[in-house]
């Protein structure tokens, strides 16, 4: 079997990580290391204390060797979520959110929950945050056709857990549209 | 002393100072792992990338991207797309090759018994990334192995399928096709009635016999750069799509910009 059925319809989340886990974030090294070249690129110097920029993945590693700490992104802070969940139970499209928030937010809290402030209430906004949008993905349905739909502001993983039925959906509108003319 | 060349090269010494031709692989080998002038200019992305932060887009957009980033989004592109994509020999015989040359870089440094707590980090960290990448260009090469092996018939038929694949892949392709052809003889065909005993009929009413890669599946797209027109299926169509902006679309209508690279698969 060159690709296992699970594999075939969709990505999976832990898939999703790895991407996402590609981006940059900043960092407190705790130790030094020269600048040193990557096949993704050229990451360094680390000189404590002074930041310093890596993708995710290097700092989650580091950070579970105790040897950085994880500044968060701009956005995974009870302020900027908690103005989006209020966007998001008062207006009626999605909110602007980062295309990969969920994979990396989840990343961030499980690795490095010291380094972020207010955890509990940060983790209880996402997850209000998350049961809001799933509602709306589920209410968007009704105006599935079988031509486009267009979801501005959806995210990466929300993609993925709606896939499987968005898209048999539409596959199924075609085929009520399409077989009545073949048959002519 | 305390770069990580220059350490390096004490160690080196201090162990193996009579083969002068083992050290200068060595040598060359830390050149490569230090960042050297000739690299991608690494601070003007940085720079440009915390200006788009400074204005929180909906996504974060790179300014260039990396060849890992662009073989991320072909595997992406390959894992939710139902026809087979174009190949991307180049981009995957240099990242490959780039593969190679950090783990012969890592298995060097190893060796060494003099390297610091430091340097064991360092080593680690290329070694993760090394097994990261691998990954993905392992998850590419099965996911157009799944495809090739499921039209294989159809890729021996069709001369336009064959110009998107390697020459590696049609050789798969064509045993592929037929070891199965010979197996479904030998093992049933021969003994049924003529009429019955092809494996190309298209019957009415009923899929061809032959699978085919359907172009109507929907995908979800999201665009990466200004685009369009679009026409869809049901005879309306979207004048341009803006950068960020996401879609479920049969895969016909989006192939042509999958092709320029317009946008991509999520």
């Amino acid at each position: 079997m060159s690709l296992p059925p699970s594999l075939r319809t969709s990505v999976t989340p832990t898939e999703l990580e790895l991407i996402a886990t590609q981006q940059l974030i900043e960092i407190i090294p705790l130790i030094a290391m020269e600048k040193t070249a990557f096949i993704s690129g050229a990451y360094g110097p680390l000189r404590p204390p002074h930041r310093a920029k890596i993708p995710i993945w290097m700092a989650v590693n580091l950070k579970l060797k105790k040897k950085c700490h994880i500044l968060p992104p701009y956005w995974l802070n009870v302020e900027f979520l908690q103005a989006r969940l209020n966007e998001e139970t008062s207006e009626a499209g999605f909110s602007r959110l980062p295309f990969r928030f969920a994979e990396v937010a989840k990343v961030l809290l499980d690795v490095a929950p010291d380094d972020i402030q207010d955890t509990e209430k940060i983790r209880s906004i996402l997850k209000d945050l998350r049961e809001a949008r799933q509602a709306k993905s589920r209410e968007g349905l009704a105006n599935l056709d079988r031509g486009e739909f267009s979801l501005p502001n959806f995210c990466s993983l929300e993609i993925n857990e709606v896939r499987p039925f968005f898209v048999r959906s539409m596959a199924i509108l075609q085929q009520l549209y399409r077989e009545p003319s073949d048959a002519v | 002393m305390s770069t990580w060349s220059a350490q390096f090269d004490a160690g080196t010494f201090a162990v193996d100072n009579s083969s002068s031709t083992s050290r200068s692989r060595v040598r060359r080998n830390v050149a490569t792992l230090n960042d050297s002038d000739d690299e991608r200019p690494t601070t003007r992305t940085l720079d440009s990338e915390r200006d788009v932060v400074m204005a929180p887009p909906p996504f974060e957009l790179e300014a260039e991207e990396t060849p890992l980033q662009k073989l991320m989004r072909h595997w992406i592109n390959e894992r939710h797309a139902p026809d087979i994509l174009p190949a991307q020999e180049e981009l995957l015989a240099s990242l490959l090759d780039h593969i190679r040359r950090q783990s012969d870089a890592v298995q060097l440094l190893r060796g060494e018994p003099s390297t610091s707590e430091e340097d064991h980090i360092r080593i680690m960290l290329v070694q993760t990334e090394v097994e990261r990448v691998k990954f993905i260009v392992r998850s590419y090469v099965r996911t157009r192995l799944f495809k090739i092996e499921k039209f294989a018939r159809f890729i021996m038929t069709n001369p336009e399928i064959q110009t998107r694949i390697t020459t590696a892949e049609r050789a798969h392709a064509s045993r592929h096709a037929n070891l199965t052809d010979r197996h479904f003889h030998f093992s049933v065909l021969q003994s049924l009635p003529e009429t019955q005993s092809h494996l190309d009929d298209e019957p009415i009413f009923m899929p061809p016999m032959v699978t085919q890669p359907d172009d109507s599946v929907p995908v979800f797209v999201h665009a990466l750069r200004e685009c369009g027109p679009i026409h869809f299926p049901d005879g309306t169509s979207l004048n341009k799509m803006t950068p960020g902006y996401i879609s479920l679309m049969p895969f016909a209508s989006a192939k042509n910009l999958l092709k320029r690279g317009d946008v991509e698969l999520v």
